[in-house]
């Protein structure tokens, strides 16, 4: 077989954006970043994690190190089965099992997702260029309860009800 | 900054490269952060060839002759070529000589 020809060698830059990275490329890299010990950055796309991460937030997803997340923690992991990269909250621990779902979505629970799965805990939301903190602190254990009780939505619909006629002055 | 054909250079602690999709990515660490909303870079067929045999082991004649036997190329086109793309791959950090054995 004939060799084929050596082309000009070439470096593109580019922004993420610019690439056409698919999901399964994006945990790829994220897998590579944080089995380096570095936090991997990238843009959050979706609603399920509404208000607290929503789509367009660049959010930071560090390595886990010794620990296993915590409930009440946002972790990114890959969804069995379908591969998918998905940033989700843990609602509940037993033993090494964490039971995932997101904060917007709990009639879609990821269930219990194995270890192997989890690539990191979220630990920081940049929203516009600021920091998002809320739902990252202590409140999040609050927020996985009630995240898991399926109190989460009623509650914020009538937080966002008795707080519109404020906002309306 | 002078690359030599005698030189080993290898990947600097300071990037992460994977294929994906047939395609070398190259994600800089940047101030000990992967961040995929700064710029990231992305090497042709050509220069993925370069990178795979940038091993810090062989010095780049090594690395030229390696090329000249697997594609359809005079070596000294190659090694023009491959001093190119070290020279900007090691100016943007990505590369780093390695110390001869």
């Amino acid at each position: 077989m004939r060799p084929q020809p050596f082309d000009e060698p070439r470096l593109f830059v580019a922004r993420a954006q610019e690439l056409p990275l698919s999901g399964q490329a994006l945990v790829e890299l994220m897998r590579a970043v944080l089995a380096r010990g570095v936090p991997f950055r990238f843009c959050a796309r979706g609603w399920s994690m509404a208000p607290f991460i929503r789509d367009g937030d660049v959010i930071t997803v560090s390595p886990f190190r010794h620990a296993q997340p915590g409930a009440g923690e946002v972790v990114a992991f890959v969804r069995p089965g379908a591969g998918k990269l998905v940033v989700h909250r843990v609602v509940a621990r037993r033993g090494t099992a964490s039971f995932i779902q997101g904060d917007s979505a709990p009639d879609h629970m990821d269930g219990i997702i194995p270890p192997e799965n989890l690539l990191g805990r979220v630990t920081r939301i940049e929203r516009n260029g600021h920091d998002v903190w809320l739902g990252l602190g202590p409140e999040r254990y609050l927020i996985a309860w009630l995240s898991r009780t399926r109190l989460l939505i009623p509650l914020r619909a009538w937080l966002a009800s008795w707080a519109k006629p404020w906002f309306r002055r | 900054m002078t690359i030599r054909m005698d030189g080993i250079y290898a990947p600097s602690d300071d990037v992460v490269a994977r294929e994906i999709e047939g395609e070398l990515i190259i994600v800089p660490l940047v101030a000990g952060i992967g961040d995929m909303e700064d710029e990231l870079y992305a090497l042709n067929e050509s220069g993925k060839a370069i990178w795979d045999r940038l091993d810090g082991e062989r010095d780049l004649g090594g690395v030229v002759a390696a090329l000249a036997q697997d594609y359809d190329a005079a070596p000294s086109e190659i090694g023009h070529d491959v001093l190119g793309l070290v020279e900007e791959l090691v100016r943007r950090r990505m590369l780093v000589e390695a110390p001869a054995v």
